[in-house]
């Protein structure tokens, strides 16, 4: 009971602290609404003003909503995912940029956007349209199921197996996206350069919706499993004991975690390190209860990403400087800090 | 309770179990002895449905074990596994709390922290409830998990069953008689516990029937005056020993050499 409030507690504050980000990030931007703060006109477009200019109402609206929802969404798939990842593999280590499902999701995004080019007129329009998107979820369940099969055996998982399998995917997508590069059009190499980098500047509405409907149906099915990634701390065998069923939960995990990589990759690009960072600072503060922490990374993920992203775009304004050079920052000395704590156990 | 007729299990062309036959009753205490390699763990996991061997069927409370509901069999049977993990994270309350984990849905009630409680009150780890488990001697590790299985068994269900693979390792004196105690008294409540003991003194005191194994076979099977004889117990352990009998409690006492 104690414990529940004490969730309770840390949950409001980070909703509270999220959209006083939010409500920050919105009035931050090299547009000037003519005198007027950015929530007036807002607020007008919301009540409908026919007064609003129309240029106001498209940054307002599209531009700046648009792209701080996109952060909030991504963000918190991107952390949540880090976190299931580390309980199937019971290792902190664990995120999709570091055992390579955002390589192999970029890697199939890369194909179908450059040969996908080829078929586009035989293709019906619902096809065409989703067709980066569903290459990326493809490309990060086949190399979930690559890292899973040869990093896991019994139960157990090999970590150094597990990140040299990522470091692999990782070189064989590098690889194969630089030839893409190579004989790529002009119009796809925009595409390809946005996807390396990972930016959040191409949110719309449209994307928005996508992105909400597959955060609904991953938190529906993970964010109630708090207690079996804990069990799954006991062993493989002893969860089953406890009355979970560890078969069907790997088979979940993988496929709903596969389904978000791909999603945010499809979006977004690679944005890296979300998913170590914001798992390793909750670690700091509630040990590894996952009762606590994955309901929780899905509103910090939110704050980490939106406020990195929010720096990106104003720090060197008016240009914008690449969201994954912050994250990588942060993420980098984090990666080193957890290898040196594991050193004895790796 | 638990019924299993000639269980054989084969890694490669190695039999690990051959032919063993199983049957528990309510309220009883089962101990399986026997030497390095006879197949005791291999045995227990096969009883409780965590290795399935093909044809043969285990049969819990009249019904072949696999066919229970996952969630429902849990809160009729728990088990004790002998490599414990070492890296857990969390709290010593939080890894005992996991024995409730199939009672309650998010929030765990007024049962559920009462049967916590009690538990670690009686496996002596109360005072380490805040303790980080990582932080613990294996000893005291051992505890916690005796303390996580009990509370698994705290229900209104009559009749369950304890699965315990070498409960005692680690324990000091004074914790191995106490966690014996623990499972004796919850035998006497009309449940039963299979548990694979090293010590064959203990056994002999403790369990209501004897499994004396050897190579993958049932060698002895009875109550402890029957199983611990100086022939039955020689040539199990290749090794040899003299039986006279308890001074208190009139069992058979082994001495070897």
């Amino acid at each position: 009971m104690r414990t529940q409030s004490k969730l309770y507690f840390y949950l409001t504050i980070s909703a509270v602290l999220l959209v006083i980000i939010a409500v920050l990030s919105l009035n931050i931007g090299v547009y000037d609404f003519g005198g007027n703060s950015a929530f007036k006109v807002l607020w007008q477009f919301i009540k409908g003003d026919p007064n609003l200019s129309l240029s106001d109402k498209y940054v307002v609206w599209d531009v700046r909503a648009a792209r701080i929802i996109m952060a909030i969404l991504i963000g918190s798939m991107l952390s949540v995912s880090g976190t299931s990842l580390q309980g199937l593999f019971k290792n902190p280590l664990a995120t999709g940029d570091l055992i390579g499902l955002t390589s192999g999701a970029t890697l199939l995004a890369a194909i179908a956007i450059v040969l996908g080019g080829h078929f586009k007129e035989y293709l019906p329009e619902a096809v065409q349209f989703s067709l980066v998107g569903i290459s990326a979820f493809i490309g990060s369940f086949l190399s979930m199921m690559l890292v899973y099969r040869i990093s896991t055996s019994g139960g157990k998982t090999n970590v150094v197996m597990m990140l040299l399998t990522g470091v692999a995917i990782t070189a064989i997508g590098f690889s194969i996206t630089g030839f893409l590069i190579y004989i790529s059009k002009d119009e796809q190499l925009r595409d390809l350069t946005f996807w390396n980098l990972g930016s959040l500047a191409a949110a719309t509405w449209t994307k928005n919706i996508i992105l909400g409907v597959v955060l609904i149906i991953a938190y529906i099915i993970l964010l109630p499993k708090g207690k079996a990634f804990n069990a799954m701390m006991l062993g493989e065998k002893d969860a089953q004991h406890l009355g979970i069923n560890v078969e069907r939960l790997k088979k979940q995990i993988i496929i709903i975690v596969a389904l978000m990589v791909g999603t945010c990759v499809a979006f977004s690009g690679t944005i890296g390190f979300v998913g170590l960072i914001v798992p390793y600072i909750l670690r700091l503060l509630f040990k590894s209860n996952y009762a606590f922490i994955l309901p929780l990374s899905a509103l910090c993920g939110s704050i980490l990403l939106l406020t990195a992203d929010t720096f990106s775009r104003s720090i060197v304004a008016p240009s914008e400087l690449p969201i994954g050079i912050l994250t990588a920052l942060m993420g980098g000395p984090i990666f080193i800090a957890i290898l040196v704590k594991f050193k004895k156990a790796l | 309770m638990i019924k299993a007729h000639q269980i054989n299990y084969k890694h490669k062309d190695f039999h690990i179990l051959d032919g063993v036959d199983v049957s528990l009753e309510y309220g009883e205490f089962l101990a399986i002895v026997g030497p390095n390699g006879a197949g005791k763990s291999s045995l227990l996991s096969v009883l409780a449905d965590e290795v399935r061997t093909g044809k043969q069927k285990v049969l819990f409370k009249d019904k072949p074990i696999s066919e229970w509901n996952v969630k429902e069999l849990s809160k009729h049977k728990a088990k004790f596994s002998q490599h414990n993990s070492n890296d857990i994270p969390l709290e010593v309350k939080d890894v005992v709390m996991m024995g409730r984990y199939p009672y309650f849905d998010s929030q765990p009630g007024k049962e559920d922290l009462e049967a916590m409680n009690n538990m670690m009150y009686e496996t002596d780890v109360f005072h380490l409830k805040d303790r980080e488990y990582n932080t613990l001697s294996g000893g005291e590790k051992q505890r916690v998990h005796l303390s996580r299985v009990m509370a698994q068994l705290q229900n209104e269900i009559a009749h369950t069953l304890m699965f315990l693979d070498e409960p005692l390792n680690n324990l000091d004196i004074k914790h191995q008689y106490k966690a014996l105690d623990i499972i004796k008294k919850f035998t006497q409540k009309a449940n039963s516990a299979i548990v694979v003991l090293h010590d064959l003194n203990l056994a002999a005191q403790f369990a209501d029937k004897i499994l004396l194994m050897k190579s993958g076979r049932v060698s002895a099977y009875g109550t402890p005056q029957e199983v611990f004889t100086a022939e039955n117990i020689s040539d199990a352990y290749n090794f040899p020993c003299t039986i006279c009998e308890h001074p208190i409690t009139n069992n058979p006492m082994i001495i070897f050499g």
